[in-house]
């Protein structure tokens, strides 16, 4: 499959919340490790360079960051609701895995992962303003 | 003619069974961790200092240490298999599985020497 095909498969393959979802899983999966990644190496400075640590954190502080680190909230709910609905059905529900069952569930998903998404994007959303000074 | 393939020792099905494993495992210990450290602490009061506080506890270091081999090991084996979507070649195939591992490796190494050398004040 070819960047081509996928980016274009994305319109046009079935298409519907079950793609959605797959492509959502993915999307802040990889976003999630994006992150985790930086994330290991500056913390890891607290022991090879600990005078570095406060510079290597500091750009979190930003407000640009602050705004990306709520949507990384959501990725990590969003990922975290959408894998257990997937394991669940593997290991547990096999024989419940049926067109209208997965497409109830990646509803749901969506919406419990909003309901847990938004308090916390309330309380962070609240931090960004007050650094703004509004 | 069908080929037969033994499940119980094929690599990818272990690797899709801890996918879960691992995935569930990361659900209490990923939220927590976000819980805890960008909600309710927020980054403009995380510091050198507070590493150490927390680190003082033997629970957190065991609670991060989990953390870090399993979210990375769950994470970069995500990555590989996008990866191999776009990879058909079975030669090629291998080599993203060793790029893999050794991507693993170098991150989660650093990871926990970090853990258990702990925060050395400058």
């Amino acid at each position: 499959m070819s960047v081509k095909v996928m980016i274009t498969s994305l319109v046009a393959y079935r298409g519907g919340v079950g793609q959605l979802s797959f492509v959502l899983h993915r999307l802040t999966g990889l976003g999630i490790l994006l992150f985790l990644v930086i994330h290991v190496v500056d913390t890891s400075t607290v022991f090879f360079f600990p005078s570095q640590y406060a510079d290597a954190i500091a750009v979190y502080r930003s407000v640009p960051f602050m705004v990306g680190e709520i949507f990384l909230v959501f990725s990590v709910i969003y990922h975290g609701v959408n894998g257990a609905r997937i394991a669940i059905f593997d290991l547990a529900l096999v024989k419940k895995w049926e067109t209208k069952s997965q497409h109830n569930s990646a509803i749901w998903t969506l919406v419990i992962a909003m309901v847990l998404w938004l308090p916390a994007a309330f309380i962070m959303g609240r931090n960004v303003l007050e650094k703004l000074g509004i | 003619m069908a080929r037969v393939i033994d499940l119980r020792r094929n690599r990818e099905v272990i690797a899709w069974k801890w996918m879960r494993y691992s995935g569930l495992l990361l659900i209490p210990l990923a939220w927590g961790h976000v819980l805890i450290q960008d909600v309710l602490v927020g980054v403009d009061r995380i510091d050198l200092n507070y590493v150490a506080m927390r680190w003082a506890y033997l629970g957190w270091r065991i609670y991060d240490l989990f953390l870090l081999v399993f979210a990375l090991a769950h994470g970069i084996n995500g990555l590989r298999q996008v990866v191999l979507d776009f990879v058909p070649k079975k030669k090629n195939i291998r080599l993203v599985n060793q790029a893999a591992f050794v991507y693993w490796l170098v991150l989660v190494l650093p990871g926990i020497a970090a853990l258990v050398g702990g925060v050395r004040k400058p």
